[in-house]
């Protein structure tokens, strides 16, 4: 059985906040020019981790005269928020607005406080949705507000999901993306898996060893008509790998099945994709594993197509990962520019594909392939189109 | 679209026939009424959650409603749309509280992909996979989705899986309480989806048994659309109207 070949989502404009910049544009410059965004963390007590250090967002203080339910969370998705509407206006019925978040952790850090402060909203913060629904009732969306958390995939499955609701008639404008953020909880679960690396983030390099975590959060607003001032979501899909809880295949089947899915689904080939940017954790594990789906999928072209991972720069911005890579695919065609591996120094044998690594590449990707990969067995694919 | 299948365990016990006519009234007071760890033998399932084992014993549940062996579900031509409000906080709430240990192994169960993970592993389903958090209206939402990808031939089946536990968190959803007057049950409930037989839209079938559900049912979060649609199935006299979202 085929997939159909589906109409085109336009992505009318961008927001985010991340640990190289609190706005798009500032993201960009940050990723063009190679910024490291990884510092000591200074939020919460790291002292008893092997390792203290991640793309934590600082001095972030957000304009609320009352606590969110969603705590950081929620201001994360918010700030993001403002940057978009900075940019446009949506102007839309409320209850044709949809909201699709996706996230690996909600408002996990509200149940650490939970825990000792009895306060209902509290608790009720903690529920992964909560950030969400913050989101929408700031935006004032009264159409339909859906949290996805396919781990850290979810930010593509939400731009996904999103494109779906469009497509089905259930809104006439969808703010997608994904958030998370850095706390004590998801550090020390990391830290214990020994996944953290005391070195700086170097993926498919020699000497990876680990990822670092980070912060951020990013939203697209899409539509099926209007001005797609960023580009186009072509395709999207998504994979189980059924294979175990923690670790991708060792083949990479379900990653594999999503990319040609998504690809199908864009009606795009091997020969049409121009710049793939990876899910490029730089752990020992997945970094092969996706080389080789990459090798398979883009045959012949394995080595002729940029790819890069922008987590050397970030950190794994788990939730908001897939989502701001897919906004760094548009903006890479847009500026004509594809920002470096930041870490990558020494590729891996094992990871032989065209890494832009060094210093960005000039060149203009107009179809992109974006893939993703999280806890679960979760596998996404996203394609992408630059506006001109 | 047709429910080809479905498995349905609830506090009140296994299938729709189990449901009281009114839970409020059947709970006697109780704020919750919970579903026993399934007792599901093998080595691989040691460090499994009681939410994981729901969720495969409802896949089971759903097998041996339908009569279908786990041939006829296993591969890439099954997607997997799983949905839960509440079935990731004991594992998380374990995980904080245990803070002087390392939960290296515990970890990767605090999240809400574990179950659909465990699930997926178990049945070898490596089709297309959402996974949504939320109440009544993500159970409603999971339903449109599963339809969705059937109609846009995304694979064969649809199993969509919603699973809600509560009981080790009872104290704190207790603060929330303001949200539902119904006792808290929890529910592992799976139906499959199949593109044969006339076209519906099963999220909003489900929506016209919804008030039943949840009047029957209780509390079940996410589950309470796919337990409507598992009534309807059943052909349960409708009583009331729901118009769905």
């Amino acid at each position: 059985m085929l997939p159909l070949a589906r109409e085109p989502i336009a992505i009318l404009s961008a927001g985010v906040i991340t640990p190289v910049g609190a706005d798009l544009d500032a993201f960009w410059a940050g990723l063009v020019t190679g910024v490291d965004g990884i510092s000591a963390i200074e939020r919460f007590p790291v002292h008893d981790l092997r390792v203290g250090r991640g793309g934590e967002i600082k001095k972030f203080a957000f304009a609320r005269r009352r606590p969110l339910r969603g705590g950081r969370a929620a201001e994360l998705l918010l700030a993001a928020a403002d940057d978009l509407r900075g940019r446009i206006t949506l102007d839309v019925a409320p209850e044709r607005l949809g909201i699709v978040v996706g996230t690996a952790l909600g408002g996990v850090e509200e149940g650490e406080h939970a825990l000792g402060d009895r306060r209902p909203g509290r608790a009720a913060g903690a529920l992964y949705h909560a950030p969400g629904r913050a989101l929408a009732q700031y935006l004032g969306a009264r159409g339909p507000v859906v949290t996805v958390s396919t781990a850290c995939a979810s930010g593509a499955t939400a731009l996904g999901f999103g494109a779906d609701l469009l497509r089905a008639g259930r809104a006439d404008v969808v703010v997608a993306g994904g958030y998370d953020i850095l706390c004590r909880f998801v550090m020390r679960g990391f830290d214990a898996l020994r996944s953290l690396t005391r070195e700086r983030v170097r993926p498919f390099d020699r000497r990876r060893s680990g990822l670092l975590l980070g912060e951020g959060a990013a939203l697209v607003a899409m539509a099926r008509e209007g001005n797609p001032r960023l580009g186009r979501l072509l395709g999207h899909a998504s994979a189980s790998d059924g294979s175990h809880i923690a670790a991708p295949d060792p083949e990479g089947r379900g990653l594999e099945f999503a990319a040609r899915a998504a690809m199908t689904e864009a009606g795009v080939g091997a020969d049409d994709v121009d710049f793939v940017s990876t899910h490029g954790t730089g752990t020992p594990l997945n970094d092969p594993i996706e080389t080789a789906v990459l090798q398979r999928v883009l045959g012949g072209r394995a080595l002729a197509v940029p790819v890069n991972s922008v987590k050397g720069a970030l950190g794994h911005t788990m939730g908001a990962a897939a989502t701001l890579e897919a906004i760094m695919c548009l903006l890479a065609g847009r500026h004509g520019v594809v920002p470096p591996t930041v870490g990558l120094e020494d590729v891996d044998p094992a990871c032989r594909l065209a890494h832009v690594q060094g210093a960005a590449l000039a060149c203009q990707p107009r179809v992109s392939l974006s893939t993703s990969l999280g806890f679960g067995g979760c596998n996404a694919a996203l394609v992408l189109e630059s506006a001109p | 679209m047709r429910v080809a299948a479905a498995g349905v365990l609830t506090g009140w016990g296994r299938d729709v026939q189990a449901l009281p006519h009114d839970a409020r009234v059947a709970a006697n007071g109780r704020a919750v009424i919970p579903l026993r760890r399934p007792a599901i033998e093998g080595d691989r399932f040691r460090r499994a959650t009681r939410e994981c084992l729901l969720g495969v014993a409802a896949v089971e549940a759903l097998l041996a409603d339908g009569d279908l062996s786990r041939e006829a579900i296993r591969g890439s031509g099954t997607a997997l749309v799983y949905v839960t409000a509440t079935a990731y906080t004991a594992a998380n709430r374990a995980f904080i509280e245990q803070a002087g240990g390392s939960g290296t192994l515990h970890f990767p169960y605090t999240a809400p992909s574990a179950v659909p993970a465990e699930v997926a592993i178990e049945f070898g389903l490596t089709g297309p996979y959402v996974i949504l958090i939320g109440a009544t209206d993500a159970g409603q939402d999971a339903l449109w989705q599963g339809a969705e990808l059937l109609a846009r031939r995304a694979c064969e089946r649809v199993l969509v899986l919603a699973v809600e536990t509560v009981e080790e968190c009872a104290d704190l959803f207790a603060r929330g309480r303001w949200l539902t007057r119904r006792p808290l049950v929890e529910a592992a409930v799976a139906v499959l989806l199949t593109p044969d037989g006339e076209e519906t839209d099963p999220g909003r079938a489900a929506g016209s048994f919804l008030h039943m559900a949840s009047r029957r049912a209780g509390e079940t979060f996410a589950c309470a659309p796919l337990i409507a649609l598992a009534l309807a199935r059943a052909g349960a006299p409708r009583a009331g109207s729901f118009a769905g979202r």
